[in-house]
């Protein structure tokens, strides 16, 4: 088992300096230095995810969940402790990856490829996958700007759905879109979770959902790791502990 | 970290090099006539400075309208960028907070879009040297360099002022009036050889990156004369310099600039 760890964590900690920025003029009329607030949003979160395995992440809102997600996405880096992805290729799947207003749906799509780190050739190989997915019709080569907020979402989860990394972090996407894009998106996620050499980090709110998906929930609780194991066992605590 | 920068600079260059062209197609898509401005902005600015020059102040620069047109060029690329690094990580949070990506290639991103519109322009400037008949001899070859050093200085201020732009609230506003003080300061509109005296004209000359490089690219097209390759060789020193420093900025802190937004 050991040698097929995808991701370690250890000790994680990460911190929010309030009051970082100044300006010039505030500074020059309040010679004091501003005293500093720091909040501590993951207080020595250590885990490790297996190879295959779906971690389900839960807590209340503002436990650090997807501050964790973002330190593992390699967005910020960690104050203190270490995050060892064991050289998996990563992507955090959330809704938006900055498109461009007045560009169309197929170059955004290979702009956002792009800052996923694919090439543009990858990225051009997939596009009708992606663009069916998405099933936006003719509106896929009009600008973004003439879209829909569901049709943005649509877009932006298909592209970072079908364009597949090793380690996939979600973060409460499963609820993107309309009904039915909602029931398609789903399947695509079982789909993706099923393939046994994936390993998916999700976070959600709805207990179902993960008790489905999940091989095993990891429950945050003010920035530290409350309880971690198997779905039928941390599920009904949590749900007890919120109610 | 020279081995990280080039590593990096393999991974994201096609991306700033597309998201480049995109930006310019989607200026062009939101309206027809948008790249009649990438000429007529210098064309109309080069009108009203020579009016200024000449008509006010009896400016007497030989080729006048293409002195300044030259001024101007490189002036654009050289402000444009910068000011436009002060609030580039906040201007591409959608971006910043989702994706991992080496911030200084927003700014190369934006220096490939103004480097395009300066080529516009150059060539602007290469018609009108026809059209005024200015001899030209191998001094021209002197550009490559100048360009070089440019793009080098360009990059190195962007990068210091994107980082310090990302805690600094009011950092625009500086820059903005600093940039309108060296505009004025480089001789853009009027020869500083011909204008001031010693000691001012070598301080004003050489110890402003702008105001070198635009007379460089004087000498070396209008004059037909060697730059100062002594002063070119010291910024093109100190532009690698800055850019050392703002890469190392950017990677030693770029990870906190998601937290302060």
């Amino acid at each position: 088992m050991e040698n097929n760890i995808a991701l370690e964590v250890k000790d994680l900690r990460i911190r929010y300096k309030c009051l970082n920025t100044f300006s010039i003029r505030q500074s020059l009329f309040r010679l004091q230095k501003a005293e500093e607030i720091v909040f501590e949003a993951v207080r020595g979160v250590s885990f490790s995810v297996p190879k295959g395995e779906i971690l389900g992440i839960v807590g209340k809102n503002g436990s650090g969940k997807s501050t964790m997600l973002r330190a593992v996405a390699g967005i910020f880096s960690p104050d203190e402790g270490t995050i060892d992805l064991h050289g998996n290729s990563v992507s955090l799947l959330s809704i938006g990856v900055g498109f461009q207003r007045e560009l169309t749906g197929r170059e955004n799509i290979v702009l956002s490829g792009m800052l996923l780190g694919f090439s543009e050739e990858a990225v051009r190989a997939k596009m009708d996958e992606i663009i069916e997915f998405a099933g936006l019709g003719e509106f896929i080569d009009m600008p973004v700007r003439t879209y829909s907020s569901g049709m943005h979402s649509k877009l932006a989860f298909s592209i970072t759905a079908i364009l597949e990394a090793d380690i996939m972090l979600i973060d409460e996407v499963l609820s993107v879109g309309d009904a039915k894009f909602k029931k398609k998106s789903y399947n695509k996620m079982k789909q993706l979770i099923s393939d046994s050499d994936r390993t998916v980090l999700i976070v959600s709110h709805m207990s179902e959902t993960l008790q489905e998906l999940c091989t095993s929930v990891l429950w945050l609780h003010d920035g530290e790791v409350r309880m971690i194991g198997k779905p039928e066992e941390v599920l009904p605590v949590y749900e007890e502990f919120m109610s | 970290m020279i081995a990280r920068f080039v590593n990096d600079m393999k991974k994201y260059f096609s991306y700033a090099k597309y998201s480049a062209k995109s930006d310019l197609k989607s200026e062009v898509a939101s309206s027809y006539l948008n790249w009649l401005w990438w000429i007529l902005d210098p064309v109309l600015f080069m009108l009203v400075y020579t009016f200024i020059a000449v008509i006010v102040f009896k400016s007497k620069v030989q080729y006048f309208p293409v002195f300044v047109f030259i001024g101007l060029t490189l002036w654009n690329f050289f402000s444009k960028n910068i000011q436009g690094s002060v609030k580039m990580v906040r201007q591409n949070s959608s971006i910043v907070s989702k994706v991992y990506i080496p911030k200084y290639i927003l700014v190369l991103e934006k220096m490939l879009v103004n480097g395009f519109k300066m080529m516009v322009s150059f060539v602007l400037v290469v018609i009108m040297m026809l059209l005024y008949r200015v001899p030209v001899n191998r001094n021209v070859l002197y550009m490559i360099p100048i360009f070089v050093i440019l793009v080098t200085t360009t990059f190195g201020i962007s990068c210091i002022v994107l980082h310090f732009g990302v805690f600094v609230d009011d950092l625009f506003n500086v820059v903005q009036v600093l940039l309108r003080l060296i505009f004025y300061m480089s001789g853009i509109f009027y020869s500083i050889d011909g204008r001031l005296d010693e000691p001012l004209r070598s301080v004003l000359l050489y110890c402003n990156p702008a105001s070198m490089l635009i007379k460089s690219a004087r000498d070396s097209m209008l004059y037909a004369t060697t730059p100062n390759l002594k002063m070119l060789a010291i910024w093109g020193a100190a532009s690698v310099v800055m850019c050392i420093i703002g890469v190392k900025l950017i990677y030693s802190y770029e990870n906190s600039y998601v937290k302060v937004m």
